[in-house]
């Protein structure tokens, strides 16, 4: 089995620990993982895991984008707090034709509304967890660790 | 060698950025508006090289007097843009054949 998750812009502090947690995650649930990351985001996860303890597989968003194709993954979760995130996620998901989780989050309600209506009115069918949160990940903690248990 | 947007942006000044950092929903109308012939894609459709990013349906719009094309480009921290270049008339049947009909 195969996961990719997908990060949005690093500026958003709370993204690169969930990165992490949501890799392990995937990992002791039997999926060989990947993040596909702008440079920034990719290198923040790097950073984070100095000795290689999680064996992080790390690859260039925009390039992946260019490669995938229907059926080269069995799960896509996504990191949805931008507006640009929410057209990669939809992109994605789109293109895999898999089973999709996109964490939908952001300091704004009305943006949490909004992002969530964009992947709705795609016609996605991923199940989409969305909270306001941005400093703090341990919200959006929660809501995976419930979600994730869809995929179990 | 086919042509590259990402590379095209790069090397040459012979575009226009109608919108920037914007939102997709702002850059899609933003289109339909500009544009006087329009068709609808699929996210992940390839046009001039790239794979199209957004939120279905999108628009994709030509202006046929000054042959250009209007598109939506998107980049995680920077938002989407909407960007007009040239376009000869083979690109503009590619992009034709991705047609869904689907303006909803």
């Amino acid at each position: 089995m195969k996961a990719l998750v997908l990060l949005g812009c690093p500026e958003t502090p709370s993204q690169t620990p969930l990165a992490v947690y949501v890799y392990n995650k995937l990992t002791k649930m039997g999926y060989d993982t990947t993040i596909a990351a702008n440079p920034a985001a990719k290198k923040l996860v790097k950073v984070s895991d100095p000795e290689d303890y999680y064996h992080l597989d790390l690859v260039d968003l925009e390039r992946h984008l260019g490669e995938i194709k229907e059926g080269d993954y069995d799960l896509l979760v996504g990191f949805v707090h931008k507006d640009a995130a929410a057209s990669f996620f939809v992109t994605f998901d789109q293109i895999l034709q898999t089973k999709s989780l996109a964490l939908v989050f952001s300091r704004d309600a009305d943006e949490v509304a909004e992002f969530v209506s964009m992947i709705e009115e795609s016609g996605s069918n991923a199940l989409i967890t969305a909270v306001r949160a941005f400093h703090n990940p341990s919200p959006i903690k929660v809501k995976f660790d419930k979600a994730i248990k869809e995929f179990e | 060698m086919s042509f590259c947007l990402d590379t095209y942006l790069q090397q040459s000044d012979n575009y226009e950025i109608h919108a920037s950092k914007a939102g997709f929903k702002d850059c899609a109308m933003i289109i339909r508006f500009k544009a006087d012939d329009l068709v609808y894609i699929k996210p992940g459709d390839e046009v001039l090289g790239v794979r199209v990013i957004g939120i279905p349906p999108i628009p994709i719009g030509f202006d046929h007097e000054k042959g250009t094309v209007f598109l939506p480009y998107t980049k995680p921290c920077h938002g989407t843009s909407v960007v007009e270049l040239p376009i000869d008339e083979e690109e503009m049947e590619k992009i034709r054949k991705l047609d869904t009909g689907n303006k909803k």
